[in-house]
């Protein structure tokens, strides 16, 4: 278990963007783009985060069940929350050129098992849309008009799991095509096509993250909430009762906060009832506007 | 806009179809095999989805048409329903599509021609009987009607059936394709409102209710008939001024006779969509209200209700005779 133990510094850590990535080589250029270090090499699956820019990477070797796997031991690991956007980004084939061009995949089809996923809000305004099929042997013939890459409909089995569906990313660059073989690929070529494209990463990023941020207040248990969860014990059904009303109070009460010290002689039961009471006394004038 | 279509393949080929096809040359077409593949995926998310949903185009298969919920219709001796579409443009905080559904995208089944046979069906099934079909159910009727053309086609199916009615309910002021054909004495073009400070408040991307009441205006003078809408009722401080005024705002200068009739209905929900949506907008204040629960229906409870239609009631007796005034009660 030594090996785990840099992680538990990283728990409480707010990752925005969680990359699933195949290849060291892909990997590379965005772990230095973003600052990134390693946190967990000797780990199942290599680890790089920042949490100053809110990314975390995981490298999870070729294949489809490796990329679910990989994703699944990094949101375990560094305890993603639920509001954190998945990309799986890396190089892929395509019926056409030219090589170096960026591509959100909106469709995922598993050509071994025939699943298809429909992973991503569309980022229409920033990238081309296509269809992509997750080969388990690399593809050389290129014969319909879709990527080819080995690792998408793994990774999108798992990932809208731990956030959403629209949360979750497959992005890919072309390497190679039938007139530029997968054969040619070398670590420079990969790095180079993945350094040109930096500049439109960023404004994806930007984009994904006022998604982000807005699942984040959404999905938010305020820190007042948490404080009476953790000196109560609420029921689970309490709990429920305590956020809803909670939330309605807040809503009445915009600037009033909930004190610890009002509550020192109360029953979970009692503090969820003084709550509906004041947000039904405050209903009488109430306004929706 | 939409920029992405995904289309079941059997029907790439279909007349409509390829009118969408044309609309939209630079739209993203991506074919599938069945849309519930995708429109029913777990783990989706409305409200982030409903930022640039997709087109979906799909063929129906069963259930064209279905028997109208409870308290939807109004004197008929039987009220159906049928949806020719899944989900809206708009983005009304209290629509119960995003309680229903876990998709925000958009599906068109465009056999069209399928829908009108099941109608002539139930004609048949219930000859002699005064029926009313109602469309907008699970979607604008009007809204999407520039790229679909359901409300030619609809149209002219009804104009063969004099003795059956139809509704198209619709918040939409895309109304050209009514206005340009002679007016049809057996349909109502019907219209939800709420006071416009409410719906500028809670009728995200719908025209506003200025906007809504000239069409209705334009539509009357060009001799179709009308409903007016009032559901969900939404209560809030001032509700009766607001209520009243938007009353005599619609009134003013609108031939009574042309409406056909007024319905309203009180802000309500089966307690598992009450709670879906409520957790999409947490931050609204519409989820805020401390509602009441009685057999499974969320509502602002009997005292506001009861309220709410007193009111509504003699404010609409000034307007027009009871018996074109509806309660709309789950």
């Amino acid at each position: 278990m030594s090996e785990f133990r840099n992680f538990e510094n990283h728990s409480n850590g707010q990752f925005y963007f969680c990359w699933v990535i195949a290849l060291r080589a892909e990997a590379t250029p965005l772990i230095e783009a973003f600052n990134m270090k390693n946190v967990g090499n000797k780990s199942l699956f290599p680890i790089y985060t920042n949490e100053d820019t809110g990314h975390a990477l995981v490298i999870s070797g070729i294949g489809s069940v490796k990329s679910a796997a990989a994703a699944t031991f990094l949101k375990d690991q560094l305890k993603i929350k639920d509001h954190s956007a998945w990309i799986n980004f890396g190089i892929a084939g395509f019926f056409k050129g030219p090589i170096g061009d960026l591509y959100q995949a909106i469709k995922v089809v598993s050509k071994e098992s025939g699943a298809a996923f429909f992973p991503g809000l569309r980022l229409t305004k920033l990238l081309p849309a296509s269809i992509l099929f997750t080969v388990s042997k690399p593809e050389n013939e290129y014969k319909e008009k879709v990527l080819y890459d080995m690792e998408a409909s793994g990774f999108c089995e798992m990932a809208p799991i731990f956030s959403c569906n629209e949360l979750t990313y497959v992005i890919k660059i072309v390497s190679d095509t039938a007139n530029n073989s997968s054969s040619l690929i070398t670590k420079n070529l990969v790095r180079e096509l993945i350094e040109k494209k930096l500049p439109k990463i960023q404004d994806i990023l930007a984009e994904i993250k006022v998604l982000v941020e807005e699942e984040k207040k959404r999905l938010l248990i305020p820190n007042e909430v948490m404080e009476f969860e953790k000196s109560f014990k609420f029921t689970e059904t309490n709990k429920y009762k305590f956020r809803e009303t909670y939330r309605k109070w807040k809503i009445a009460f915009p600037t009033k906060n909930l004190e610890l010290s009002e509550f020192l002689n109360f029953q979970p039961k009692e503090i969820i009832l003084k709550l509906e009471n004041e947000v039904l006394v405050n209903a009488k004038d109430w306004t929706v506007l | 806009m939409i920029e992405t279509i995904f289309f079941e393949e059997q029907i790439a080929e279909h007349p409509t179809t390829e009118r969408i096809r044309k609309a939209l040359p630079r739209a993203s077409w991506i074919p599938i095999e069945r849309y519930q593949e995708l429109f029913n995926k777990r783990h989706q998310n409305f409200k982030l989805q409903k930022k640039n949903p997709a087109l979906i185009l799909a063929k129906k298969h069963d259930n064209f048409v279905l028997p109208a919920p409870s308290g939807f219709g109004m004197a008929a001796y039987k009220n159906f329903y049928f949806s020719h579409m899944y989900n809206c443009l708009y983005d009304c905080k209290y629509c119960f599509l995003q309680g229903m559904y876990s998709s925000a995208n958009f599906v068109l089944f465009v056999n069209y021609d399928d829908f009108f046979t099941s109608i002539s069906k139930k004609i048949d099934e219930y000859k002699g009987k005064n029926l009313t079909f109602f469309s907008g159910y699970d979607c604008d009727s009007l809204a999407f009607d520039k790229l679909s053309g359901f409300a030619d086609q609809a149209l002219s199916f009804f104009s063969s059936v004099p003795d059956t009615e139809l509704e198209l309910r619709t918040k939409s002021i895309a109304i050209n394709s009514l206005l340009q054909r002679r007016p049809l004495s057996n349909c109502v073009v019907a219209f939800s409102l709420s006071p416009a400070e409410i719906a500028k408040s809670l009728d995200s991307k719908a025209p506003s209710i200025g906007r809504r009441i000239n069409a209705i205006k334009q539509l009357a003078a060009a001799g179709w008939k009308i409903g007016l809408r009032f559901d969900p009722l939404i209560y809030t401080s001032d509700w009766q001024k607001l209520y009243s005024s938007l009353f005599s705002e619609i009134m003013e200068g609108l031939d009574p006779s042309m409406i056909h009739s007024i319905s309203y209905g009180p802000l309500r929900f089966p307690k598992k969509m009450y709670k879906k949506t409520a957790h999409l907008h947490p931050e609204h204040k519409l989820f805020a209200f401390p509602m009441e629960e009685a057999n499974g229906v969320i509502s602002y409870g009997t005292k506001i209700e009861t309220q709410m239609h007193d009111f509504l009631k003699s404010e609409l007796n000034n307007y027009i005779s009871e018996n074109k005034i509806f309660q709309c009660i789950t």
